[in-house]
């Protein structure tokens, strides 16, 4: 089984149903998941900040670091897959965002992270069907590409599925 | 069920922990010197031929892809700056210790090492960033060592992770450190506390390890200090660099205020800059053959 490993600010998908997409430790990070019944792939990515105004060539250099920019870079990476550039028919999930106890406003970027995602997500007319965000823990999450399961896990803690 | 360490378990880890060397000793010492020069720093690796060759490595490693060979130990401290070298000398004495697999935690070896650099470059960024009245080179330092008891104590929490984030859901336990101290009635800044005083480090450095999660605590002169290295550790965490089960299941202490003005933009961009400035640090430090 291939394993496609994403680092922070990465974004990837994959077709191959022997493939696994996983990223590690996200704190206030989120994964956006695509999942594609039509074409069976999947995409994620691994978003670290909501805008992309704060560091222009940060974001040219690795789209998938920032919220505006991480899901046009992920939809057109999957485009190339045969799915719909706009991401129709696409199955989204969510997780990660979480936030450190007792957080004040500035400190929830976890919070802002998955606000964010959410309203670039409706202006493609897109939701989640399922997520699992916020919380004050870290999370590892893998999808099977062939069955568009996605696990999470959180050290001292069983794993689950969304 | 994982047993309680008693005081006189504590010295006796204390104890087992071996000494800093030298020059990470007088290095510490001299962080804490609001006065000291770079000239200090660079005399003192001078006198350390292996200090020397690994700051050597890392200067001409590929990770700061320098056009020209650095030769000079002067100029290689001054390009790289304080707190390489204190993270090299750290990493050289007592790797193996920062190194350690945190089984305790449910982390993997190198966990730990990875975090402690993490809160290490975000401390020196929120002092930096925020413009606040801090040593920036301290807080790194400070970040570098913050976490130190959990090396020690983490053989005592095994196979208690689940157990610990239970007592922290059920709300039995307000933290992480509430519920270690349940576990095995000691947490990890006591733990941390005890060695830095076996280390002889100085008291800002002491301060940091003992209070990190409950800055109001310390005394008043470091207080900035240690309210500063409070963010840095839960910046590390928040960036996806804990060490295990305990990552961000600990308390912001919002008076943070009093001392760092630090807006959601700013704090955006110390986390964009802690995950570039560790990426740099990470490649060079294994380009230059550490052993974590």
């Amino acid at each position: 089984m291939g394993q496609i490993i994403l680092g922070v600010g990465d974004y990837g998908a994959s077709n191959n149903p022997g493939d696994e997409v996983k990223t590690f430790a996200l704190g206030s990070c989120v994964s956006v998941i695509f999942l594609d019944p039509k074409t069976r792939t999947v995409g994620m990515a691994h978003v670290a900040l909501p805008d992309s105004t704060i560091n222009k060539n940060k974001a040219a250099d690795k789209p998938g670091y920032f919220a505006d920019t991480a899901i046009p870079a992920l939809l057109a990476d999957m485009a190339q897959f045969g799915c719909d550039k706009r991401g129709k028919g696409l199955i989204v999930k969510l997780c990660g965002g979480a936030n450190v106890m007792d957080t004040n406003d500035t400190f929830q970027i976890g919070k802002r992270n998955a606000l964010t995602i959410k309203k670039i997500l409706w202006s493609y007319g897109m939701g989640a069907v399922a997520e699992d965000l916020g919380g004050n823990f870290s999370r590892t999450v893998a999808v099977s590409v062939s069955a568009g399961q996605v696990t999470i896990s959180s050290p001292g803690k069983p794993s689950w599925q969304i | 069920m994982v047993d309680k360490i008693k005081q006189d378990d504590l010295a006796k880890i204390v104890q087992s922990i071996p000494m800093l060397s030298a020059s990470a000793s007088r290095l510490l010492q001299l962080a804490a010197q609001p006065d000291h020069e770079l000239a200090d720093v660079i005399n003192l690796v001078k006198n350390d031929a292996n200090l020397t060759a690994r700051v050597l490595k890392i200067v001409n490693s590929a990770a700061y892809g320098l056009v020209t060979k650095v030769t000079s130990i002067e100029r290689a401290v001054s390009y790289l700056g304080e707190r390489i070298v204190v993270s090299v000398a750290i990493d050289d004495c007592s790797g193996k210790l920062f190194g350690k697999e945190l089984s305790g935690y449910e982390a993997a070896s190198g966990d730990l090492w990875k975090h402690d650099l993490r809160a290490a470059i975000a401390s020196r960024e929120v002092v930096t960033q925020s413009g606040a009245d801090i040593n920036p080179e301290l807080a790194f330092t400070a970040g570098l060592l913050h976490d130190i008891g959990k090396a020690l104590i983490s053989d005592y929490l095994q196979g208690s992770a689940p157990e610990a984030v239970e007592l922290i859901s059920s709300q039995d336990s307000l933290d992480y450190l509430a519920a270690e101290e349940a576990l095995i009635g000691v947490d990890h800044t006591v733990a941390g506390y005890e060695l830095a005083k076996a280390w002889q480090l100085p008291d800002e450095l002491i301060q940091v390890i003992r209070y990190h999660h409950d800055p109001a605590q310390a005394g008043e002169e470091v207080r900035p200090l240690v309210y500063a290295v409070h963010l840095g550790d839960n910046i590390a965490m928040m960036g996806g660099f804990g060490t295990g089960s305990d990552t961000m299941r600990y308390k912001l202490d919002k008076s943070y205020t009093d001392f760092i003005h630090i807006t959601p933009n700013i704090l955006a961009s110390i986390m964009l800059t802690v995950d570039t400035e560790f990426q740099k640090l990470e490649e060079s430090m294994l380009d230059s053959g550490e052993t974590n």
